[in-house]
């Protein structure tokens, strides 16, 4: 994974969000509701995919993701706003 | 267009603009253009709360125990929010629903106005247990000068809306005058006063309560006023999804996903939107301003509030394409993401014993081996 430019990892059998994930490795992202309707965890997805456990109901761009309620099912390149 | 409560004419609303098409006869849920807003309809119900379910008892207790400079700021600060939910409790309904016309939008702009009469009435809750007569608290938010200039910003939008949708639903399009002054009515000036009242409620929910949110929650910080804060996470919880459905709306115009001249007035009225959001901004920091014109509080002070506000403007700016016009890039109050965080809000109701809580729950398989120990 890779954010803002810079390496990270996340392993496949990991049970976090990528939100989760993110703060344990001690990237802050901005979050209100950390249940995909506010959408204040947007963040630009430049490669890669995830996969959704909650439907996110936040306005997100095609090209956006919401960490708080979403795993990466390959490897992904984010940029934070 | 007059308006009709049951349009007769058969439409299909899957081909009509969310406004400004043919008036909703239906309330079918069955078929949606746009499904996002029966999602946001669920998940606000999933919310639904009552503000005498939180104790505010001890609140009154801890109000004793603030400094006039502190008492100025949480009485203020109610003050504002009484202001904002009145609005908020009827303009959505009054201004939109009479040119809404698919049944989803219809039907989650009731349930979004519904939920702002519940914050209306969590004041009242609130003031009541602080103050034996709340009345002078109430009647000051028509007098108090700082509450009115915002007031009229926030109103002026909805009642141009309002008042053009009456005259073009009276009398059609074209010039009509009215206590002596002429008012031009088109569809696309009708539009245009749509797209800027929808910016102005979305500025609304975006920041405007949040100089308020930041208070009581620094409140909380301190465990005092900590009644208040809990009926405060619940209004913070439902204007979230509030400003999911605005700028829904906003989005799905912009991006030519529904009426395309409203994606035309999008790009034109592009500027005209970004200033109402900055006047909001601006206003905000005011607010804070005059906040604290007796003296700060504990954990909070003007300036960094004032950057918390321009922090969240960048990011609720950039989510409806209006980039992020300022410096700052890191949160000033991180503590504030703990509480507005769900996780921290929810009541689990069978905790509670609210009995309502049960209705349904009934198990509805019944296999024929259940009967076996029955005999006639």
């Amino acid at each position: 994974m890779r954010v803002d430019g810079l390496h990270s990892v996340f392993s496949e059998s990991d049970d976090k969000s990528l939100l989760e994930h993110l703060e344990s490795n001690n990237i802050e992202v901005h979050y209100h509701c950390r249940e995909g309707y506010c959408g204040a965890c947007r963040t630009k997805l430049n490669e890669g995919n995830v996969d959704y456990h909650i439907d996110p109901l936040a306005f997100i761009d095609d090209d956006e993701i919401l960490p708080c309620c979403c795993k990466p099912t390959s490897d992904i390149d984010i940029t934070l706003y | 267009m007059k308006y009709t409560t049951f349009n007769q004419e058969s439409n299909d609303t899957m081909k009509e603009p969310m406004f400004f098409g043919s008036p909703v006869n239906v309330a079918r849920y069955d078929q949606q253009k746009h499904p996002i807003f029966e999602k946001l309809i669920e998940k606000q119900i999933s919310f639904f709360w009552r503000p005498e379910e939180v104790d505010v008892s001890k609140d009154r207790m801890d109000f004793q125990k603030l400094s006039d400079a502190e008492r100025h700021i949480f009485t203020s600060n109610l003050k504002y929010q009484t202001l904002l939910d009145s609005v908020q409790g009827r303009s959505p309904n009054i201004a939109f629903l009479p040119i809404i016309s698919i049944p989803e939008l219809e039907t989650w702009v009731e349930t979004w106005s519904f939920f702002e009469t519940i914050h209306s009435r969590s004041y009242t809750h609130i003031l009541r247990n602080l103050f034996t007569d709340p009345s002078e608290i109430f009647d000051d938010i028509v007098v108090n000068e700082e509450i009115a200039k915002r007031a009229t910003d926030i109103s002026k939008y909805y009642d141009d809306l309002i008042f053009a949708t009456q005259l073009w639903q009276t009398k059609g399009e074209g010039e009509h005058v009215v206590d002596g002054e002429t008012h031009l009515i088109t569809m696309r000036e009708l539009k245009k006063k749509l797209y800027l009242c929808m910016n102005s409620v979305n500025a609304l929910e975006a920041i405007r309560f949040y100089v308020s949110f930041a208070c009581t929650f620094a409140f909380a910080e301190r465990e005092l006023m900590e009644g208040n804060s809990k009926i405060i996470r619940l209004i913070a919880r439902d204007e979230n999804i509030h400003l999911t459905s605005t700028q829904h709306v906003l989005n799905l115009w912009a991006k030519g996903k529904d009426d395309p001249e409203m994606a035309e007035i999008a790009a034109e009225c592009h500027e005209e939107a970004k200033a109402i959001f900055l006047k909001a901004v601006q206003q905000e920091k005011e607010w804070a301003h005059y906040l604290f014109k007796n003296g700060s509080m504990l954990g909070l002070n003007e300036e960094i509030l004032c950057q918390y506000v321009e922090y969240i403007a960048n990011h609720r700016m950039a989510a409806i394409g209006m980039g992020q016009p300022f410096e700052i890039k890191s949160n000033p109050l991180p503590w504030m993401n703990n509480y507005l965080n769900s996780d921290n809000v929810q009541v689990a109701p069978q905790e509670t014993e609210i009995s309502s809580y049960l209705v349904g729950q009934i198990d509805s398989e019944v296999a024929s081996d259940d009967f076996e120990a029955f005999e006639l």
